[in-house]
This record gives structure tokens, sequence and C-alpha cells, in this order.
């Protein structure tokens, strides 16, 4: 053992400080930092660097310095192959320089900073250069093949726990994006269960990429969307809100899932590099009990019908969006009676390494015919009740639950305008499960909706403001009772006072009735049109 | 956010025509009263609203349409409505006398041909 160096054994007790549990707690730079010193410390030198390789520009940037501090001020780049550093991540191997005037050194803080002998070695995580890590003296220094190997020593366990800090460090950056990106709430839609749940990836470096999305369509349609972004990391999630924003604005302007899926398709299929996202897009259209849907190369949605019988959607075929240019998708129309489930997957809930993918998807269908509870089958399907054992990469599930309306259907709401075109949706429903013609559904849906407005305009009485509505259907006489806690009054103003005139004109009979605190509008219409 | 509504906005000669496409309920009346109005401020222009991709219409949404018409009448201009004959939207604004208050025409283009 030469000069200043400690004896192997005390250097091997330094090395493992460097990987103590304790540097896990520290920042990226302060990690560096005090790398540095402990390695200074065990090497014995004047000065230590750290270089990173930024992967997209391919050159080293310098991170952490220590003595020669202006090389990290400075943003020093130096690319791969040239100079000192990148000769060392282009070989993958150690490189001394005895004498820094007499050697290639492409930057200067080297030499005006003094320093006579220089001594590197690459990064190395799992065969992958990431870096370099120098130290120099500044007096003239020969370093032996030990010191060579304590330095490699020293920068395979730095190289592993910048790895870690780094992937630590993304995880959270992805997590919070994927956390900011789903939605926070899924919208309250009357007479429809939604429950979802993401569950982020049990290995670091797999997070990020699935999601799920649920908006409101108009006309009582509601989009459903399950995706998976291929890759990882901050690209995969920055990947997901573009496709993830590009379907909402597209869907929003009123294209079939189809058209949708072909103008991700053209948006995303010149990027380059290339990149692939499945999903699903599905419109669900509670009045018509249908779904219209797209599978851009996802796994297929199950659905489960009223009786509690399970079947995988026949919808395979279909490229990934960004697959090819030339990509078409084709639009299948499932029906979805009331009592339906739709339960929509991302790959982490049914794939096992080692096993055709049919057999993980026919226990999931088994385990989604057993369980209605929504809550309980998402939480199952996250904690790798499927694929027997939670998953390394991340997991998105939504269900969807269609409930059956009654005869006699009974419904609080907010007295909002807002509530009103949920409620008018919900009629509709309800009615075409009457065997309402389109003219009744259009005017009872109206007349209920204007009673509705009244209650709203007129919620004024103390407490939460809200109304109900009592819906029955007595063989085929329709009745509906609007109930607030206002008192019913004249509308006022020149272009008000239409409501009533047109419930009446709507409707067989409308009367307008006290009720207690409050007023009770109660309509009614013999249905005698033939649904068509 | 349960109901939604666009409005397109074109321009044809001195005509302004507002396209309607989605429900004209409580919750959008406030919107589309907002472009509608800023249609109606430019004088130049008279208006054709195009209800052919209207799916539904309520007593605010009708409300709306009187009122509008009301401000162009004050600057001698009329409103002028497309409605699909035939349509539940034709039902709604016969009952409440729209129908004879306003000039309706079947399409956008016998709107624009009429004087």
């Amino acid at each position: 053992m030469s000069g200043g160096l400690p004896s192997s054994e005390t250097a091997i007790r330094e090395l493992q400080r460097i990987t103590d549990a304790a540097l896990a707690a520290l920042s990226m730079e302060e990690l560096l930092r005090e790398l540095l010193e402990r390695i200074a410390a065990i090497m014995g030198t004047d000065t230590a660097a750290f270089l990173l390789l930024d992967e997209v520009a391919g050159d080293l940037v310098a991170q952490a310095a220590k003595g020669i501090e202006e090389e990290v001020e400075q943003g020093v780049r130096i690319p791969i192959g040239r100079g000192f550093a990148g000769r060392i991540a282009a070989e993958r191997a150690a490189v001394a320089i005895e004498d820094v005037d007499h050697a290639d050194i492409l930057n200067p803080i080297l030499r005006d900073k003094g320093i006579r002998s220089l001594l590197g070695v690459p990064l190395l995580v799992e065969g992958r250069v990431i870096g370099v890590l120098h130290v120099g003296s500044l007096t003239p220094r020969h370093f032996s093949e030990q010191e060579r190997d304590l330095l490699q020593l020293a920068a395979d366990r730095a190289a592993i726990a910048i790895e870690h800090a780094r992937l630590h460090a993304q995880r959270t950056i992805v997590e919070t994006m994927q956390r900011a990106l789903l939605p926070a709430a899924l919208p309250v839609i009357p007479g429809l269960d939604l429950t979802a749940t993401y569950r982020p990836a049990s290995v670091d470096a797999r997070v990020g990429g699935d999601w799920y999305d649920v908006f409101e369509l108009g006309r009582g349609r509601i989009a459903l969307v399950i995706g998976d972004v291929v890759g990882r990391g901050v690209e995969a999630g920055a990947l997901m809100a573009q496709v993830r924003t590009a379907l909402r604005a597209y869907a929003m302007e009123g294209h079939p899932p189809a058209v949708v899926a072909e103008r991700l398709n053209r948006l995303f299929a010149t990027a380059r590099p290339v990149k692939l996202t499945t999903l699903a897009y599905l419109v669900l259209d509670p009045a018509a009990a249908s779904l219209r849907m797209v599978s851009a190369g996802h796994l297929p949605p199950i659905v489960v019908d009223p009786e509690g019988r399970g079947r995988l959607l026949d919808v395979s075929g279909d490229p990934p969006i960004g697959a090819t240019t030339s990509a078409s998708f084709r639009e299948h129309e499932v029906p979805m009676p009331p009592g339906s489930r739709l339960v929509l997957v991302t790959d982490g809930a049914a794939e096992v390494r080692g096993e055709p993918l049919d057999a993980g998807l026919e226990r999931l269908r088994v385990l989604s015919e057993g369980q209605p509870n929504a809550r309980k089958l998402c939480e199952a399907i996250t904690a790798g009740v499927v694929s027997g054992g939670p998953s390394e990469d991340d997991v998105a599930v939504l269900v969807a639950h269609l409930q059956p309306l009654p005869d006699r259907l009974v419904t609080r709401w907010p007295a909002d305008p807002e509530a009103l075109g949920g409620l008018r949706h919900l009629m509709r429903r309800w009615l075409v499960g009457r065997g309402a013609g389109a003219n009744e559904l259009y005017d009872i849906t109206v007349a209920v909706q204007e009673a509705a407005a009244n209650a709203v305009e007129h919620a004024y009485a103390p407490g939460p403001a809200a109304f109900t509505v009592e819906a029955e259907d007595s063989d085929g006489t329709i009745t509906v009772v609007v109930t607030d806690r206002g008192r019913w009054r004249d509308a006022r103003g020149q272009n008000r006072g239409r409501g009533l005139p047109l419930m009446e004109a709507l409707m067989e009979s409308v009367d307008v009735r006290r009720a207690g605190e409050g007023t009770s509008i109660v309509l009614r219409r013999t249905l005698e049109e033939t649904a068509s | 956010m349960t109901t939604i509504i666009r409005v397109d906005v074109e321009l044809h000669d001195s005509t302004a025509v507002a396209r309607l496409d989605g429900e004209l309920d409580t919750a959008t009346v406030g919107d589309v009263a907002v472009k509608l109005r800023r249609l109606v401020e430019n004088d130049q222009l008279r208006l054709v609203v195009d209800l052919v991709d209207v799916t539904y219409i309520d007593s605010a949404g009708i409300n709306l349409l009187y009122a509008v018409a009301g401000e162009l009448r004050a600057r001698q201009l009329r409103l002028h409505l497309v409605v699909a004959p035939g349509s539940p939207i034709e039902r709604m604004l016969t009952i409440v006398g729209a129908t004879t208050a306003f000039p309706v025409h079947p399409t956008l283009d016998a709107a624009l041909a009429a004087r």
C-alpha cells in the first residue's frame, strides 16, 4: 500500500459508508457532494468530480465537483470519446494521466486549477455507462494499479447509489404527474356507478404510463377511457398526458370513437422516437343501453350482463396508437342493458410472465363474474388476484355499473342548475325503459326539467337546498312529482314565466300543490305512442 | 358539467350565423347568451341562429331567443331561426309561439336567401 492510502480494510469500511442507508435520504445534489467528500478522503486527492451522461444530448455533464467547483458552475459538457472524461466513457475503462501538461485535456479548468495528475473511472450500472468519476492531485502523482481498483470499487458503489437516487427522484416525479393526470374524482352520473383504482408499479424503474379517464360528452353520453403508454418513467408519463388530452379534445369535438382513434393515431404516428399507446375508448349511451367503442391494441373489455354472465368483448385486431401511419380502426357496438357491468383494465392486471395472456384474461373474466361489488373487484384486481401477486407494472382498473331503474324512481337533487342535465338524462333513460315514444320522451323530459328548474330557482328555504323527483309508471300512466322546500312564485320579468304554460302544453295535467313547507308540482301523462 | 353546447359563428356577407350544437338549457344558456349578444352588438349584421343540431331546448333557451330578438328589434333587425321541420325543437317553439314570432327557415341556405 503506497503513500497516503488507508489500509485496504479501512478503505473497504470507508467504501461501505458510501452506500450507507443514510445516503438514500439525500437529494441527488447532496448525495453527489457527500460521495465526493468520502471518495477524495479515501483516495487522498485534492480534487474529485462526477460527470453524468446526458442520454438525450449524448455527452457528459459536470454534476458535482470538489476542489474544481467551476466545472459545475460553468456547466461543463464533454462529448463522449473526446478529452480525458470522454475517453473513459467511450472505453469504459480507467484512464490515468500523470502529467496533465502533456495530455489531451478538453476542459481548461483542470489545467487552470493547477492539477498535475488525474485518475478517472467509468460509472457503470449493469454494464451501462452512466457517467465518469475522476480525482486529481495538485502535485505530480503516480496512481498505482491498486489505487485504480480502489477508485473503480468506489465508483461502482457510487453508481448504484446515483442510479437509485435517480430512479427514486423519477418515481416521485412520475407519481406526482400520474396523480395530477388521473381524475381527482369521477363524475357523478345518476344511474351509473363508477369505480376506478390506480396502483403504481412496485418496481421503481417500471412506473408510469397507465391511465383511465371518464368524462361526459353531452346528451347523456359518457366517455370511458383506459390506456397504457408503452415505455416507462417521465417520458411515458409525459406522453400519457399528451394522449389523454388529445383524446379528450377529439372526443369533445363530437367525433365518433373510430374517428377519435384515427386522429390520435395521425397525431402520434409521425412522432420520433416512435411512441406507442394501447387504449380502449368507449362511449356509453345509457338511454340507448349501448356502447360504441374502439380498441387500439388494448386488452378486451369485459361486460358482465344483468344475469351475471361475463364475456370478453371480441374487439382485437387494431394496432396501438402510433404504430403505423396508415392504421384504421373499427368501431364496435355492444349492447349494455341496465344492470350490466363493464370492466376495463391495463396489462398489469392480467399479465403473468411465461403464461399465455388468454389464461390471465379468463381468470379476470371469472373474477369479474364472481364479484358484483365494484370497489372490491377493483381492489382484488390491483392486489394481483388474477396474476397471483402484485404486478411489477402499474395497474389501472375502471368499472362502470349501469344501474337498472325501477318502475318507481325516487331521486334527490341539489338545487343547482348544473344538476338539471343529469336529471334530464336519467328521466330519459327511465322513460325509454317504460316504452315511451319519441315525442313523449321529449315532452315529459322537458316538463320535468321545467318543474325542476322552478325548484332550483325557488330554493331559498333554510337548510341544504335540494329537491326530489318521484317518477312512477302505473299501467302506462306516468306521474312525476317534483317537490322542493320553497314556495311557488310567479316568474317576473318579460322573458320569464314560460315554464308553467310549457308544462301545461306538454302534459295532460299539471298541479301545483303546497306540500308542507314547500311546493309540489304533479305532472301526469298517459303513454300512447308505440316506442320505435 | 352534464350539459355541453357548442356555438360556431360564421359570417356570410352581412349576416352572422350562430350554429348551436348540443343542449340549450338553464345550465348552458349563459354561455350562449354571451356569444349571441356579442353578435347583436355589431349592428351591421343580421343574425341567424341555426338550431338544427340542437337536441334539447327548454324555457330558459326559449327565453334567451326572445330576449335576443328584443335587442335586435331595437336596432330594426330581426332574428332568423333555422329549425329542422318535424323536430322536437320545432314542436317546442310552436308551443310557445316562437314559430310565429320569428321568421323560421328549414335550412341555413333558405335563411340566407331570405331577406
